[in-house]
């Protein structure tokens, strides 16, 4: 069974690679900084950056999704976690998150592994041993807060992106919001590394329990989204943008 | 880190004290730090909490940061390539509204600070670029990672660094509006893309471009 999916991993990952070299214009995410660090004159600075937008060639889809989302977070997601974080005091609802997060160690560790960085492997290791028994169960993060040992935010669309697998184009996904092939394919991938989906098979707990993770976090950082639609001229583009370059950000940042 | 940065601030302060030449390690790291600090100030102190001076506040926030963003540049470089196109009193219109939106949607947003105050990570300097990394550390537990890039803009031998750009979490403030105008120029025209902007701004704000005729001579 897991052999299974592991093969369809690798081919949906094949797939992929040939389809977004068909259909994308491969956006320039080098894996070095694109882009320096120091700018030179402005001159060459804006002919370089016209190249770094994401193509978006499903941008009619995409907006619809888009929208569909935005109501569902104005309508649904944000209500609840709204009410939600009336009754559960704050503090507790960091820890509920701190707990989600400890528990999804081994896709932090995993891919840490697979792009070489063994110190956040260890790191990781590290945080998973103190933050369960010290941490009571992973609620709480002496990890950090007293060995100072930061977690490592690193998932399977980042290990892609370190080995050359570009964007290639953006996908706004219903519900799971923005997204590109390369990180759907680490979506999918990570999901075989995330024990809660070992742990609860069967599939209305799981969705259960993920919707809970979701509304838990979603409390916990209630107003972002509003300010970013309120800073935004084109919330859709400023969105998809932030994404990209967020991810990029992300794929080339290695601790 | 700590030993890092105080042996770094201390060194830059006897370098300044030296009267140094270009290229002063540790001046943009301090001149970024003397604008935040003069922000959080404005933002904690006691003397100037609650609604009726909200306006006082913002008034206040605008002023330090005029002293250390450079509004034209980061207008300039949202606009990208189109920028060559406009008029001079269309750059300074544009220049003027930029800063506003900036000012209201980030300055205002300052003011929900409650975290321990600001990191200052890194600093790297290149001739007239440079670039400082720090960290914001929020009461919620949670690290930001904004990184400033600046521009020597003293005269000979001076050390003036501007903001030109702001990155928070890897997403740089200019690169994101440029894609946005980018995409409604690509549909609309330039006065247009200045019609959207205007619309983002509170109605009773002192408006700065000439073209607005209602509120400008009223907001004083």
């Amino acid at each position: 069974m897991k052999i299974l999916s592991a093969l369809s991993l690798i081919s949906i990952t094949w797939i992929v690679c040939f389809a977004t070299a068909a259909l994308g214009e491969e956006s320039e995410t080098e894996l070095v900084s694109s882009g320096s660090t120091l700018e030179e004159d402005p001159m060459d600075y804006e002919e370089e950056i016209e190249e770094d937008a994401i193509s978006d060639p499903i941008e009619s889809v995409n907006r619809v999704l888009f929208g569909f989302n935005d109501k569902l977070y104005f309508w649904v997601l944000k209500p609840v976690a709204v009410g939600y974080g009336k009754v559960l005091p704050e503090p507790a609802r960091r820890g509920v998150r701190n707990f989600f997060s400890n528990v999804a160690t081994p896709v932090r560790l995993v891919n840490c592994a697979l792009q070489g960085n063994l110190k956040g492997a260890g790191i990781e290791v590290s945080r998973f041993a103190v933050n369960t028994t010290a941490g009571v169960a992973g609620f709480s993060d002496p990890a950090q807060k007293h060995h100072g040992w930061k977690k490592r935010r690193e998932d399977f669309g980042q290990t892609l992106g370190r080995y050359g697998l570009g964007e290639a184009f953006y996908i706004n996904w219903p519900i799971l919001g923005p997204s590109n092939p390369r990180d759907t394919v680490g979506l999918v991938g990570d999901f075989f590394l995330d024990p809660v989906n070992y742990v609860f098979a069967h599939m209305p707990t799981r969705l259960g329990v993920k919707v809970y993770d979701k509304v838990n976090g979603t409390s916990l950082s209630i107003g972002a989204y509003e300010d970013l639609k309120e800073a935004s001229i084109d919330p859709y583009v400023a969105v998809r943008d932030a994404y990209h370059q967020h991810r990029q950000y992300l794929v080339e940042d290695i601790d | 880190m700590r030993v890092t940065r105080t042996f770094r601030t201390m060194s830059s302060l006897l370098l300044l004290a030296a009267l140094a030449v270009p290229a002063l390690s540790g001046v943009p790291t301090e001149q970024v730090k003397e604008t935040t600090e003069k922000i959080l100030e404005v933002v904690k102190d006691p003397a100037l909490k609650g609604d009726d001076k909200a306006g006082e506040r913002k008034r206040l926030i605008r002023v330090a940061a005029d002293e250390r963003f450079d509004w034209q540049e980061m207008a300039r470089r949202s606009l990208g390539r189109h920028w060559r196109s406009l008029t001079d009193e269309e750059k300074e219109d544009f220049v003027a509204l930029f800063s506003e939106l900036i000012g209201h949607s980030y300055l205002a947003k300052i003011q929900g600070y409650t975290g321990e105050g600001v990191r200052y990570e890194d600093e790297k300097v290149d001739d007239k670029y440079g670039v400082v990394e720090t960290t914001i550390v929020t009461s919620k537990g949670v690290d930001i990672p904004v990184l400033y890039r600046l521009k020597n803009k003293g005269a000979e031998g001076g050390a003036l660094w501007l903001v030109y750009d702001v990155s928070i979490e890897g997403v740089s403030l200019v690169n994101n509006y440029r894609t946005q105008f980018k995409a409604i120029l690509s549909k609309s025209s330039h006065d247009e893309l200045v019609e959207k902007l205007k619309a983002k701004l509170p109605k009773d704000e002192e408006c700065k471009t000439d073209d607005e005729s209602s509120a400008s001579a009223d907001s004083q």
